[in-house]
């Protein structure tokens, strides 16, 4: 009974992902909706293929059967693919959501390796192309098929994190001083994991302590008021 | 007795329950507002809990609103009942506010994808009471009125679209029959309003834009402009670049006051989009400006631009707190906003004059504000120039105080101030405007202010304009605070403290590690024991807190809109929580 719900089950996934393939664009290039439909889709990945791609790890009776084909990203031998994500992933507004050097913010981080849909290439296509429920927008409209292809090269820099274990351990009082990245702001570059310094404490402006938190004011600038009691608590 | 007689009667019958909020904000058992009241003051009159007995503090009881986002809002008490709204999916919970026994709960179907679309974590500032109902909004657009006795949803109005941007964060004030709502998403490119909607049935009685033609702005024969930059007309469309109006933000997420008196409401707007000021040259009217309309049209009466094209995302939309104070040796009524750009506003609200405009932290960006003609004197050397990095910007983009309320207490007559102190690195690009998707353009890292410590609680003279006493905190003070007639206030911290103090003085009298960091606002009640409670949510969070509570990299500065670099600790003395602490002194003992 158990196995025949879960036919039943994994035949709806299928139709749900078909339709929502379909809905994308990524299945019809060019067929249905508006003019910008996938027109630029130029089937990097066959369609049928991407349909096999599955979002979830289990599979009904513990057999995937054909889905979760082996799929490297198109343009991985591109050595400029990622620049060209890099660009993208600003000029689509990604980085209003995923932040700078994709650290996270209204969106999930990508820095590192926590993956809520699966960090195969043709799942962050897929995540891309499709959106996700919880406010992801689904760009299979908006992208051609290449320019999605260039944001998966940049993102898998992005998670491309030097340390990589199975947890991560978060401590007030660390053994080791903890890396973050070079700002943006100093450094913006498709494989930001390159350039990093050690983490500064209590929030300050960077870690080789060569510039003094201070800021100076400018002249004409009315002072700022010291309180007449400072209180310690 | 006469007063048992009083509450066995107002418990008795259920129409006694349907009470105006008008007099029972004078009532200082009951929080019917989230600012307390129409004037925002959070003062309460109660004094059972004073600097001599706050020590002996206790927790009275606790209860989780089941969702581990940032919790930014103040719980309500009405006749005995407390109403606490969570962040997403900002279920609202009614409870026995002596006891913290749940009477009901109501669960909306918020649509998921919302929370894509607000800007810094799915908070909610809480909800407001009025005959009968409670008014608050969802994440998703949504305003709802529940009625306060059986949980029933009354009505339910839609106001916007998360397709467009837009969110609902903010607290809806409820007064003179009507529920003044306004819209988040100055960080996606929005066409920001308020919305009036009549409390009995939900309809949309009047919308005013912050942005675009006089006629959408409201702005008509009524409009009385102090300055002489905010006359002219459409200047809500003139002072964009063509067509920029459109996605030019301005939305109202923080606080609405009302003036009873004259019949006005008092608001302020958010920061123009996108942030990167080189696309928008101009003033981007009415973007961080203060407007004063008519409640019953929403004509508008004045307004103060007080910062014309913003360009380190200033909005303006903190709190302004409605008070008769001297100025020049006569008493005048005046709206007391204390500034995210760093300056203490002090506004004629008859007028929209600007007695006085204060630094009240340090402030490198504006060097000074000339009241003559109510404008910032930027500071030149820090304008955001395309594609450079730009240092040493004070404050950063929350601003010296963001959303998190201020309190003022007639008996010291002092402003209490929860805020933080932050610098900022600020780095513009070219943002395209995809509606539904982010339209910022800037990249930015915070960083702490000088003297190596983020935030402070600080207690201001108003009409004396100067900082009496400052208690430096280890992180932004990012809750709100209440004050009260027994002399104590009370906020809390990031890094989990619940704290109380002496309101003269500052002293510490009472704190109480909780399970998670604070960025609500605290509240405070009688209860049908006859003690005085206070309330606060924890639930670490929103804009500054979550990096604590949602898959956000530490390591990565530029995170969270920048707010990453100026908190990366916090993962390591907090997670995220959804517990409200509620807090009395001990049954039977002398006060």
């Amino acid at each position: 009974m158990n196995r025949f719900l879960w036919i039943i089950i994994g035949i709806v996934i299928v139709i749900v992902a078909v339709v929502v393939l379909g809905i994308s664009g990524v299945l019809m290039p060019g067929k249905g909706s508006g003019p910008n439909l996938a027109s630029g889709y130029s089937g990097l990945i066959a369609p049928e293929k991407l349909l096999r791609v599955p979002v979830s790890g289990i599979y009904p009776g513990g057999n995937p059967r054909g889905l979760n084909p082996h799929m490297e990203n198109p343009l991985k031998d591109d050595p400029d693919a990622a620049a060209r994500g890099m660009k993208d992933f600003d000029n689509f507004n990604c980085s209003g959501c995923h932040m700078g050097n994709g650290g996270g913010g209204m969106g999930p981080a990508l820095s590192n390796h926590v993956w809520i849909y699966r960090e195969s290439p043709a799942n962050i296509y897929l995540s891309i192309a499709q959106g996700r429920s919880a406010g992801m927008p689904a760009f299979g409209a908006m992208l051609p098929d290449r320019t999605i292809w260039e944001l998966v090269a940049y993102i898998q820099n992005l998670s491309d994190d030097p340390g990589h274990a199975f947890g991560v351990t978060t401590s007030a009082t660390p053994d080791v001083p903890p890396r973050e990245q070079v700002p943006v702001g100093q450094i913006q570059s498709p494989t930001p994991w390159k350039y990093t310094e050690p983490m500064p404490p209590n929030g300050e402006k960077n870690g080789s302590g060569s510039e003094p938190p201070d800021a100076p004011l400018p002249p004409g600038a009315e002072p700022a008021p010291q309180p007449q009691h400072l209180v310690t608590h | 007795m006469k007063k048992t007689l009083l509450m066995f009667l107002l418990l008795a019958a259920p129409g006694a329950l349907a009470q105006d909020n008008a007099s029972l904000q004078t009532d200082d058992k009951q929080w019917v507002l989230a600012g307390k009241d129409y004037a925002q003051t959070r003062f309460s009159r109660l004094n059972q809990i004073t600097p001599a007995n706050a020590g002996r503090l206790q927790v009275a009881w606790t209860f989780s609103v089941g969702s581990n986002h940032g919790q930014e809002a103040a719980p309500l008490v009405v006749n005995g009942v407390m109403y606490v709204v969570g962040a997403y999916p900002n279920e609202l919970f009614a409870l026995d506010a002596t006891t913290g026994e749940m009477k009901w709960k109501y669960s909306p179907h918020v649509d998921p994808s919302s929370q894509g679309v607000a800007c810094c974590d799915v908070v909610n500032r809480g909800a407001s009471y009025d005959n009968g109902k409670i008014f608050y909004n969802t994440l998703d657009n949504h305003t709802v009125a529940i009625d306060a006795k059986t949980g029933k949803e009354v009505w339910v109005t839609k106001l916007g679209e998360i397709t467009k941007g837009q969110t609902l964060t903010m607290a809806p004030l409820a007064a003179h029959g009507k529920v003044f709502v306004g819209n988040s998403g100055g960080e996606m490119g929005i066409h920001g309003w308020v919305t009036a909607l009549d409390e009995n049935n939900g309809k949309i009685v009047w919308r005013a834009y912050s942005i675009g033609a006089d006629k959408d702005v409201k702005i008509g024969d009524r409009f009385k402009p102090f300055y002489p930059d905010a006359k002219g007309k459409d200047l809500g469309i003139r002072t964009w670049p063509n067509g920029r109006w459109q996605s030019g933000g301005g939305p109202v997420w923080g606080w609405i006051s009302y003036d009873p008196k004259t019949n006005l409401i008092f608001y302020g707007t958010g920061n123009p989009g996108p942030w990167n000021s080189n696309q928008r040259e101009g003033d981007n009217k009415w973007t961080a400006t203060i407007f004063a309309r008519d409640a019953d049209t929403g004509d508008a009466i004045w307004a103060d631009q007080l910062n014309p094209h913003d360009m380190y995302d200033y909005d303006e939309i903190n709190e302004n707190l409605l008070l008769d104070l001297p100025i020049n040796g006569q008493t005048r009524p005046v709206l007391v906003h204390p500034g995210r750009d760093g300056f203490m506003f002090v506004i004629d609200r008859a007028t929209g004059q600007i007695y006085s405009a204060d630094k009240y932290d340090t402030q490198t960006s504006i060097l000074s504000y000339d009241l003559k003609k109510g404008r910032p004197n930027y500071n030149t050397a820090l304008t955001p120039l395309l594609g450079k990095n730009i240092t040493g910007i004070c404050p950063a983009s929350p601003g010296v105080k963001d959303w998190q309320p201020t309190a003022y207490s007639p008996q010291t007559k002092l402003l209490y101030i929860p805020h933080q102190h932050l610098c900022m690195d600020y780095k513009t690009s070219e943002a395209a405007y995809i509606p539904g998707t982010p339209y910022v353009g800037a990249t930015v890292n915070m960083y702490a202010g000088p003297g190596h410590y983020r935030g402070e609680f600080a207690a201001w003279d108003i009409t004396g304009r100067k900082k009496v006493w400052a208690i430096h905190e280890k992180f932004p003070v990012w809750t709100g605070t209440v004050v009260t007639a027994g002399n104590i206030a009370v906020y809390g911290t990031m890094d989990r403290w619940f704290k109380v103090v002496d309101a003269t003085n500052g002293k510490l009298l009472y704190q109480f590690r909780a399970p998670s960091g604070f960025i609500g606002q605290p509240i405070t009640y009688q209860g049908s024991d006859g003690r005085q409670y206070i309330a606060l949510l924890s639930g670490v969070g929103g804009w500054a807190g979550a990096l604590a509570n949602y898959e956000i990299d530490p390591r990565v500065r530029n995170g969270a809109l920048g707010y990453t670099g100026a908190v990366n600790d916090l993962p390591a003395v907090t997670s995220g929580g959804s517990t409200l602490m509620v807090f009395a002194l001990p049954k039977g003992g002398s006060p």
